[in-house]
């Protein structure tokens, strides 16, 4: 939230007229937020959170040029992430034969300490969990979660009302819930 | 709005997009619904699984790997833009970068956040502080901080959009922890009035001898010196708990803890003072004889209504003690059926659990306490997904 802060009108403005350095700043600002999105909305494939990355910075890097200040730049942005992870996903429901899921798990991930084991085997849990929402679902828990915008900044990225991003996160919990009713206990949870 | 059912608020509840108001309905249609009340209790559970989710580092090779495929630069308009002042903040930025893995890998995150989640508070009388600072008139209480009131001064705490808590002279709080599935403050000395209006078990107060959660309810906490408490609920419920023990307290009873011992039996208040005596001598003295006769004691003034400490006292006394509670109990509010003494002694729950169902109409009183319906709600709540949920609760 305080690297966000340093990324003002001139800022923007630098990105409008080519600048690198500028977009370098802009890049280091929200690659964290706009991988870990892009992540999750593939099903875990950092592979493929690598490519939508990738592409999702090269559209800013030429569409910024249309930003015009009408909204908040950041509601802006991640409409840009929203469509291009739908769009990412569209594409690989055509490649990937009916019902294949990709592991979430990274085989490189070094194994937790083991007093922390627990709570992180929970979010690989919640990750997967995650992966297996409906995106319409899923994208509001990001924007809520990973960005921590307000129901209206949702709504505005998602184009709809907020009635509908209340009513879509209310289903994604309950989704959430049903799906890891296991984990509804102490030992779960490393306690 | 809220005559209906609220299932599609539930989440904007935990997230504080309600306003107060709507909020303060909400809570209230959810401690008498039984239908909300368990669709809340599964959103929650999805709120608490869905903040579990970290965000991730992006690989240093795609800036790498991206660089080249931009356009090119325009140089001349670079010069002009690309000032001072802005490659400062792409040095504080890398400096931030760095520091913010730095957070991540010694696990300071959360509770850099955690610190930045503070309740309001208002000054009553005096100058209450909050940390090494006095409150003039408000002021804020963050995660970890004491708010503390001298012989002369009060203050009064907004409890995120959930109710309000007012903090009486000589007093030690400390707010442990705000989220939208848990609000839990420390009571180290002193005394608070709380006026909840949240749904069950999201408000907790830490004693040094016991948890009290909020049911849906109003109620006084005093804490001494030695560390005991004692407990008086004016509306609906509180649970008081130490690790496996549990007395719940409904409107016009009170109940004490000691340190190591955890709660004592909860009482009416409008008790005769010989049976409240005795009960204290049954709870804490340490002689087992004078326990027992203390026990008789009770027993011989107990009335219909007393049976909410009697049956507490079925599963914390054993042997003949237990079956002259039983025959007691038996004479003032005969159990239903289904119920027998062999099962009682036993301490069958299923048995226990239908016995406590029937008195809870004479421990409400007549118009006084809490409708028939919600006291109904509360013991399937609490017999439910609470238990489980309550279970997970950090300790």
């Amino acid at each position: 939230m305080v690297a966000e802060q340093l990324i003002d009108g001139r800022v923007i403005e630098a990105c409008q007229q080519g600048d690198r350095a500028a977009f370098q700043l802009l890049f280091e600002t929200y690659k964290d937020k706009v991988f870990s999105i892009a992540v999750y909305s593939s099903g875990g494939d950092r592979a493929v959170a690598d490519d939508v990355t990738q592409q999702i910075f090269l559209k800013l890097f030429t569409a910024i040029r249309q930003f015009r200040g009408d909204s908040e730049f950041t509601t802006w942005l991640y409409r840009l992430v929203v469509n291009a992870c739908l769009d990412e996903r569209r594409r690989r429901r055509r490649l990937l034969p009916w019902g294949e899921t990709v592991a979430m798990r990274n085989p490189s991930e070094k194994k937790p300490q083991e007093k922390q084991y627990a709570r992180l085997e929970v979010a690989e849990a919640v990750r997967a969990a995650i992966g297996e929402l409906k995106p319409k679902f899923r994208l509001p828990i990001l924007l809520k979660y990973i960005e921590g915008l307000s129901y209206e900044e949702i709504a505005s990225v998602m184009g709809c009302s907020k009635g509908t991003v209340a009513s879509r996160l209310n289903r994604g919990h309950s989704q959430l819930a049903k799906r890891l009713s296991h984990l509804n206990n102490p030992a779960a949870w490393g306690e | 709005m809220f005559s209906k059912h609220v299932t599609k608020d539930i989440s904007a509840y935990c997230h504080g997009e309600l306003s107060h108001e709507e909020s303060k309905q909400f809570a209230e249609h959810i401690i008498a619904c039984a239908k909300c009340r368990a669709k809340f209790e599964e959103v929650k559970l999805g709120v608490k699984l869905a903040e579990q989710l970290p965000q991730l580092t992006a690989p240093d090779h795609l800036w790498r790997e991206l660089e080249p495929l931009l356009g090119r630069p325009n140089e001349n308009r670079s010069a002009v833009v690309w000032s001072w002042q802005m490659k400062a903040a792409a040095a504080v930025l890398l400096l931030l970068s760095g520091w913010g893995v730095w957070l991540v890998y010694s696990n300071r995150v959360d509770a850099l956040l955690a610190d930045k989640r503070a309740w309001r508070v208002k000054r009553l009388d005096g100058t209450p502080t909050v940390g090494a600072e006095k409150i003039s008139n408000n002021g804020e209480l963050a995660v970890g901080e004491w708010l503390e009131t001298d012989a002369n001064s009060r203050a009064q705490i907004d409890v995120s959009s959930i109710g309000a808590v007012d903090i009486d002279e000589n007093t030690r709080v400390r707010l442990l922890e705000t989220r939208p599935t848990e609000h839990r403050l420390e009571l180290a000395r002193g005394k608070m009035s709380a006026h909840i209006w949240a749904p069950p078990r999201l408000f907790f107060v830490n004693t040094p001898s016991a948890v009290a959660a909020d049911l849906g309810c109003a109620y006084t906490l005093e804490v001494n010196d030695q560390g005991s408490s004692l407990l008086r609920v004016t509306s609906g419920w509180v649970a008081l708990e130490l690790e496996n023990r549990e007395s719940i307290v409904p409107a016009g009873a009170a109940c004490e803890t000691r340190p190591s011992l955890g709660p004592g039996t909860p009482y009416f208040e409008d008790s005769a003072a010989g049976f409240q005596a005795a009960l204290k001598k049954v709870d804490f003295d340490p002689d087992a004889a004078t326990r027992s006769t203390a026990l008789n004691a009770m027993l011989d003034q107990a009335r219909p209504r007393d049976t909410l400490t009697l049956w507490h006292l079925l599963t914390r006394v054993e042997g003949e003690d237990r079956a002259r509670v039983y025959d007691k109990m038996a004479a003032l509010f005969p159990p239903p059926a289904g119920v027998t003494r062999e099962g009682v002694l036993a301490l069958n729950q299923q048995m226990l659990d239908s016995w406590r169902d029937a008195m809870e109409t004479t421990w409400m009183g007549f118009g006084k306490g809490v409708p028939k319906p919600l006291a109904e709600a509360y013991w399937k709540f609490k017999n439910g997904l609470s238990r489980r949920l309550k279970e997970m609760a950090p300790k």
